[in-house]
């Protein structure tokens, strides 16, 4: 990640790993039959996936909406 | 025509299925996290669209499904430690004890034992019971399981009446047509199957160490 990477690319990065993360949790949690796992895959792996499936959707948005001149003032 | 153990060995299973398409979600995403340039061309933003947004949303979803299939699972529920003794109860060497006999003689699905009884056979029960799941979790790990552990409420006909209603040993029995008034007690929940005497050798935690336990055989 560097300075001239459009900001686009960096919020594509950061959902990303989000989502890496929250499938990870959640591919850890199938091992399992046990309450810690299921609450594991539901809050955990789920917060994670949510994220950056959120993050990823409004970065789309924002691109498609970018920021007006009013709007930074 | 019945397929042979070659062709059965072959089907993958559906939690097997479930782990290749976490595993293939991964690695997509990571390829989109590494190479992010890919989404300036129109296939690439088609492709950054599935891999971030459509794979992580079915994924979540099935995982959610094998999840909630796994809390219905006698060994979901007697992971907790104040489970277990009604989980040996299960193997209570006595047909009088009603749920050993049930799990013992395959009346309920031996994998699914706790579940099958103690759902509610409404709509919405299943809901309402992975809601009052959810506390159980709670009581297991934050405020503490009371012990001995009690039914939020009476145990009720509905759920025996389930599977036992239209049963021939259940409507023709001696016992439950020897009053005309009885048969309709019990569908209505006036009589309780198992707090009304006739059926009350249920769990019994508090005697479990006098009595013997069947060995399942291997």
């Amino acid at each position: 990640m560097n300075a001239s990477e459009p900001h686009i690319h960096r919020r594509l990065r950061v959902s990303g790993v989000l989502i890496i993360l929250g499938l990870s949790v959640e591919l850890l949690s199938l091992i399992r039959t046990h309450p810690l796992a299921f609450l594991g895959f539901m809050f955990i792996g789920g917060g994670f996936l949510v994220t950056g499936v959120v993050l990823y959707l409004s970065s789309l948005v924002s691109v498609a909406h970018p920021p007006s001149s009013e709007d930074r003032i | 025509m019945p397929l042979s153990p070659k062709e059965h060995s072959i089907t993958p299973d559906p939690k097997t299925l479930l782990y290749v398409l976490i595993g293939v979600s991964i690695l997509m995403v990571a390829f989109v996290v590494a190479r992010p340039v890919i989404t300036v061309t129109r296939g690439g933003k088609q492709l950054a669209f599935v891999v971030l947004f459509v794979l992580p949303v079915v994924v979540a979803f099935m995982g959610a499904a094998a999840q909630m299939r796994r809390t219905e699972q006698t060994e979901f529920c007697l992971s907790c430690h104040v489970m277990e003794p009604y989980g040996r109860s299960l193997r209570v060497d006595d047909p009088t004890y009603l749920p050993a006999g049930h799990f013992q003689n395959g009346r309920i699905p031996r994998e699914q034992a706790c579940y099958t009884c103690h759902t509610d056979y409404v709509l919405y029960g299943t809901a309402l019971t992975k809601i009052r799941g959810l506390r159980h979790v709670y009581a297991q790990y934050v405020s503490g399981a009371q012990n001995p552990i009690r039914l939020y409420s009476p145990y009720n006909n509905r759920e025996c009446l389930h599977c036992h209603a239209g049963a021939r040993s259940f409507e023709e029995g001696a016992v439950h047509n020897a009053d005309p008034s009885i048969m309709a007690s019990i569908k209505s929940n006036e009589l309780s199957c198992v707090s009304s005497g006739c059926h009350a050798n249920v769990h019994d935690i508090a005697h479990l160490g006098e009595l013997k336990l069947w060995e399942a055989p291997q």
